[in-house]
C-alpha cells in the first residue's frame, strides 16, 4: 500500500532545507544556504512555505551588527519528516 | 538547487546528502584538546622531574593549568561565533566539561583540606614505626585520573572517535594502577593519559578540520 508523501516536504529545496535541520539543533540562514547550494531568494521562499506550515521556526536576530536568521524544526516538522520518510519506505523495492 | 518534481530515489538520496552535510560541518577545530593536552602533560613530566631528581621549583607547576584557563576561554568563544550551526548535544557536551573543570577543583581542594589534617599523622606514623606511607597527596593523582577519563570516555563514544574513547580508558586503568604505584610513576601516568586522551586526538581533530577547510576553500 502506498502513502501518500506530504507535498510541504515532497520538493528538493524543502525536503533539503528538513533533512538539514534534523540532523542540528539550530542553523544559520547561511549555514542553510551554503550547505544547499541554493539562491538566498528561493531559499527564503521555501523557509517560509515550511515556516507557515508549522515545521519550522525562525528567530531573526542580530550578530555583529548585521541581522541573522537562524532555522530550528519544531517538534510538528520532526513528525512530519518522520511520517514521510516512513511513506517513502513503501516506495521503496523490498 | 532547482525546483523540480522528484522520484522517491532523488528524494532518499537528497535526505542522506544532507544529513551527511550536515555531520561533516561538526568537526572540532582541535585546538582545545591540543591546549590541555600539552599543558597536563608537560605540568605532570615537571612534576615527576622535581620528585625524581629532588628539585623544586620557584612556582607551583600547576599554576600554568589554571593560566591555560584563559586562553581556553578566547578559543570557546572564537569557536562559537565561527560556528553557524548548533548540534543536538552541543549544550551537553559543554556542561560535560564545566562539570570536569569543576570536579578537578574540587578534587584539588578536598585534598588540600585532607593533607593539612591527615599528612601530620602519617609522618608521625613514619617516624614511630619506622614504616614509610605516602602522604595523602599521592591519591590525588588517581582521583584525578579518573575525572580525566569521565568527560573525555563520554565525547569519545558520542563522537565515535576511537581514539579519544580509547585515551580515556588509559585514564581509568591509569587511575588503578596509580594506586599501587609511587607518586613520581603516577606523574608520568598522568602525563602519558594525558597525551593519549587529549593531544593526539586534538592533533588528529585539527588535521581533520584543516583538511575540511582547505577542501571548502
Amino acid at each position: 500500500m502506498f502513502k501518500e508523501l506530504d507535498p510541504i516536504l515532497h520538493s528538493q529545496l524543502r525536503l533539503a532545507v528538513m533533512s538539514l535541520l534534523i540532523g542540528v539543533k539550530e542553523a544559520e540562514f547561511t549555514f542553510i544556504k551554503e550547505k544547499t547550494g541554493s539562491t538566498a531568494g528561493n531559499l527564503s521562499v521555501q523557509i517560509s512555505k515550511l515556516k507557515e506550515a508549522g515545521y519550522v521556526d525562525v528567530l531573526k536576530q542580530f550578530k555583529d551588527n548585521y541581522p541573522l536568521t537562524i532555522c530550528k524544526i519544531t517538534p510538528a516538522g520532526i513528525k512530519a519528516f518522520e511520517a514521510y520518510v516512513k511513506a517513502l519506505q513503501s516506495y521503496l523495492p523490498k | 538547487m532547482q525546483e523540480k518534481e522528484l522520484t522517491e530515489k532523488e528524494s532518499l538520496f537528497i535526505i542522506q546528502q544532507m544529513i551527511s552535510r550536515a555531520k561533516n560541518d561538526f568537526v572540532d577545530t582541535g585546538i582545545g584538546p591540543i591546549l590541555w593536552g600539552t599543558v597536563i602533560t608537560f605540568c605532570s613530566l615537571v612534576q615527576a622531574a622535581q620528585i625524581h631528581y629532588q628539585f623544586n621549583l620557584p612556582f607551583d607547576i600547576w599554576f600554568l593549568a589554571l593560566l591555560a584557563i584563559l586562553p581556553q576561554i578566547y578559543i570557546s568563544i572564537r569557536e562559537k561565533r565561527e560556528r553557524k550551526a548548533k548540534g543536538w548535544d552541543d549544550d551537553v557536551m559543554s556542561y560535560v566539561w564545566i562539570c570536569f573543570g569543576v570536579g578537578v577543583f574540587l578534587i584539588n581542594f578536598i585534598n588540600n583540606v585532607q593533607a593539612r589534617e591527615l599528612n601530620h599523622v602519617l609522618r608521625e606514623y613514619t617516624k614511630l614505626t619506622g614504616n614509610p606511607v605516602s602522604s595523602i597527596w599521592s591519591y590525588a593523582t588517581c582521583y584525578l585520573l579518573f575525572v580525566f577519563g569521565f568527560p573525555t570516555i563520554i565525547t569519545g563514544a558520542s563522537r565515535k572517535f576511537k581514539i579519544m574513547t580509547f585515551g580515556g580508558i588509559f585514564c581509568w586503568a591509569s587511575a588503578i594502577a596509580a594506586a599501587f604505584l609511587p607518586t613520581k610513576i603516577d606523574f608520568l601516568l598522568m602525563a602519558l593519559s594525558a597525551t593519549l586522551a587529549w593531544l593526539i586526538p586534538g592533533i588528529i581533530l585539527e588535521r581533520k578540520y584543516r583538511a575540511q577547510k582547505n577542501a571548502n576553500v
